[in-house]
């Protein structure tokens, strides 16, 4: 394979498909990026057998062919060269020549036959959404998913469709995030999928704000996105989502509302103090007043209050603040409410009036 | 809720890695004047056992746990050199970084073994075979030590496998091997099988886990409780305990191997010290809350007997402790002539402390 590209197309593929690509591997080869060149276009592929990203860029291809190149040193090197520089790239044997004016290099590759491609995805339903919509869905709950959880299914982001919804739900089993669009889409029957955490995080960093539709296609094993320029596929997590709608308070018993940004200053303020390993902050509602307290293990201590909309009975609970934090900076909206059915019981916060986002946290007993 | 069709969860991927005659090795790759030869790891005393022995003593017929006299006579030219277990712990923390590294689930058993759950790795890998060879490839580079590994399904056949291919090998046992593997099986491999277990079970005509399999699991609880449960599980190649992090103090215990052979009766004073002592450090170190009291006895002929006992309510003072581990005496069936030559207790079986913090869960 022989081909010519601009230093910045190359650049920009590299960078969208880098991600996939993992520093510590058993095997050699997915530390290497896919570069196939016909038809004046290079294709760039990075797997971690989970994940798949596809890129393409514009090139001139001397000699048609396919090649295994170490992803994160052709990066680099892409990276040093100046902006307008143009790469002159040529396989010979088991290596790659790239030279860029009075600069070479020579990379040892793989073959691409030795390339591990994806299980060929399966036909499944195809939807369309744009893709605003479903970033903003993933932004309003990722950061609930667990960490390399031993419940695996928890290591992910449920998505859920039916024909007038997309719905994504995360849980660490400690809080939850839910968030809804209502818009129309063209399934038979509701369907669930879990994308594990590491493909729903490509996913935030690769979706943009723009109003297009993108291709959507779920199958029993895979999830495949269409976007301009890029075929994201994931594996499906193989797992049953815990019952998340059994646990979103149905009729809490107190409501209090506040200004968002006011009550985020005050545990933001509050949070120094609180215990660093749990985090944990006592919240004291009164008549129109919630009182916020921490206090660490060196035993200083931190307290705030600020004014809130409550006429329920005095309550005192304690919670991570953490949780409190992530869900406040997630939710639109200038006015929040939390609600809440004494200090045993989950606290329900979403924005006043907006229904579609919703986050569930449990108490800690302080 | 519809949708794909739901599954078990997917079957566990164990592996167990077992360093090659950890301590030896330790000394040999410091001390290069020692490779080749056969080192014994072990303290300078009279009545000491030996800690370590290397590969090439052991044709000899060295093991561990043996005293000191009987190795040096097995094997006259071996060189002894004393334990340095600071050096030892230190290699072991490099060796279980290395583990963090491919899985969150690491079960370290001691300085030189641990579990690991590979079932969902932190580095993509095609398989665990793949995972365990690129772990002891890592502990070869960064301490030039080998490793030897075992892959199974679970705890229980890991550590079987791991010892299949030592030194400096692994063995796989998959889920549809289980079977095959287990059937000609000598019952004396099960972990927790000792002289005296293996010879009931030989009495029974019970010599493989074929054998041991074919029987009814009620023949095997009547006789042995528990334990026969166990045993009747194991031979079905079944084995559910999970790969536990958080070990910070299985048990913590103390014991000494006294300077003189003592009958039971007088053994006494020696319980007292040792209870002492553990609880000592059960004050200092631990943050749960131990249910177990353990008596541990060696006689003068090495054979190692164990009793405990779990009180209703936690012991809670080194009085109780002495008193629980003494009265644990009684249930020694040996000749009252029978002398003992080391005296341990400890405590076990610990349990969460009433939590000051506690998050509450969702499910």
């Amino acid at each position: 394979m022989q081909f010519t590209v601009q230093r910045r197309d190359m650049l920009s593929a590299l960078q969208t498909v880098i991600g996939v690509v993992e520093r510590r591997q058993t095997m050699p080869i997915l530390s290497n990026v896919l570069i196939q060149g016909e038809n004046n276009q290079l294709t760039l592929t990075a797997t971690d057998l989970e994940l798949e990203l596809v890129t393409h860029c514009p090139a001139v291809i001397e000699a048609p062919g396919a090649v295994a190149i170490p992803a994160r040193k052709l990066l680099d090197i892409c990276r040093g060269l100046p902006d307008d520089a143009e790469i002159q790239c040529r396989q010979e044997g088991n290596q790659t020549k790239i030279q860029s004016n009075r600069s070479r290099f020579t990379l040892a590759v793989l073959s691409a036959d030795d390339w591990p491609h994806l299980d060929e995805v399966e036909s499944g339903q195809t939807i369309s959404i744009p893709e605003n919509t479903l970033k903003g869905l993933l932004d309003r709950t990722h950061f609930a998913m667990a960490q390399q959880d031993v419940r695996y299914y928890l290591n992910g982001l449920l998505l859920s469709l039916r024909s007038d919804r997309v719905r994504c739900v995360a849980t660490d089993g400690h809080r939850l995030a839910l968030s809804d669009a209502n818009i129309d889409v063209n399934v038979d029957e509701a369907i669930q999928a879990i994308i594990p955490r590491k493909g729903v995080t490509e996913l935030v960093r690769l979706l943009g704000n723009s109003d297009a539709e993108i291709r959507l296609m779920l199958s029993n094993k895979h999830l495949r996105l269409e976007l301009p320029g890029l075929s994201f596929t994931t594996k499906l997590i193989d797992g049953r989502f815990p019952d998340y709608e059994r646990v979103i308070p149905a009729q809490p018993e107190q409501e209090m509302t506040a200004h968002r940004d006011t009550i985020r200053q005050a545990l933001s303020r509050t949070a120094i103090l609180s215990n660093e390993k749990f985090g944990g902050v006592r919240l004291t509602l009164g008549e129109h007043t919630l009182k916020l307290q921490a206090q660490n293990v060196e035993r200083e201590e931190a307290e705030d209050e600020i004014e809130v909309s409550y006429d329920g009975q005095p309550l005192e609970i304690g919670f991570n603040v953490t949780y409190l934090l992530d869900a406040l900076g997630a939710m639109d909206g200038e006015e929040f409410l939390l609600a809440l059915s004494g200090a045993d019981s989950s606290g329900l916060l979403q924005a006043v009036g907006d229904e579609s986002s919703r986050y569930v946290v449990m108490p800690m007993r302080l | 809720m519809s949708g794909p069709p739901v599954q078990d969860p997917p079957r566990r991927k164990i592996v167990h890695v077992d360093m090659d005659a950890f301590y030896a090795s330790v000394e040999q790759r410091d001390r290069p004047e020692l490779r080749g030869l056969p080192v014994v790891v072990c303290k300078k005393s009279p009545r000491a056992v030996v800690t370590a022995a290397s590969y090439e003593a052991r044709p000899f017929g060295v093991r561990s746990a043996m005293p000191a006299m009987r190795a040096a006579k097995l094997c006259p030219d071996a060189v002894f050199v004393d334990p340095d277990f600071a050096r030892y712990k230190a290699v072991s923390a490099l060796i279980r970084e290395i583990f963090f590294r491919y899985t969150p689930h690491v079960e370290p058993l001691s300085l030189d073994e641990a579990y690991l759950d590979v079932t969902a790795p932190l580095v993509p890998s095609p398989s665990a075979t793949q995972t365990a060879r690129a772990i002891r490839a890592d502990i070869l580079a960064e301490t030039g030590l080998t490793a030897s590994a075992g892959i199974a399904p679970n705890k229980f056949l890991a550590k079987i496998a791991s010892d299949w291919r030592k030194p400096n090998g692994q063995f796989v046992i998959k889920p549809h091997q289980v079977t095959a593997f287990l059937r000609d099986l000598d019952v004396g491999k099960i972990p927790g099988v000792g002289r005296v277990m293996r010879a009931k079970l030989t009495d029974m005509n019970l010599h493989t886990m074929g054998d041991l399999r074919e029987l009814s699991p009620d023949v095997l609880v009547e006789r042995f409780g528990r334990w026969g449960q166990r045993l009747s599980e194991l031979a079905r190649g079944i084995d559910e305990r999970p790969v536990k992090t958080h070990r910070a103090a299985a048990q913590i215990s103390a014991e000494d191997t006294l300077s003189q052979d003592q009958v039971l009766a007088d053994l006494g004073p020696h319980i007292q010290r040792m209870a002492d002592k553990t609880w000592a450090a059960y004050q200092r170190k631990a943050e749960r809350v131990a249910r177990t009291v353990v008596l541990k006895l060696k006689t003068s002929d090495f054979q190692i007997l164990t009793r405990s006992y779990t009180p209703r309510v936690p012991p809670a003072s080194k009085t109780e402790l002495y008193e629980i581990a003494l009265a644990l005496c009684a249930r020694v069936d040996l000749a009252v002539t029978t002398r003992y030559r080391l005296v341990g207790v400890g405590l076990s079986g610990f349990i969460d402390a009433p939590p000051t913090m506690q998050q509450a869960t969702l499910f």
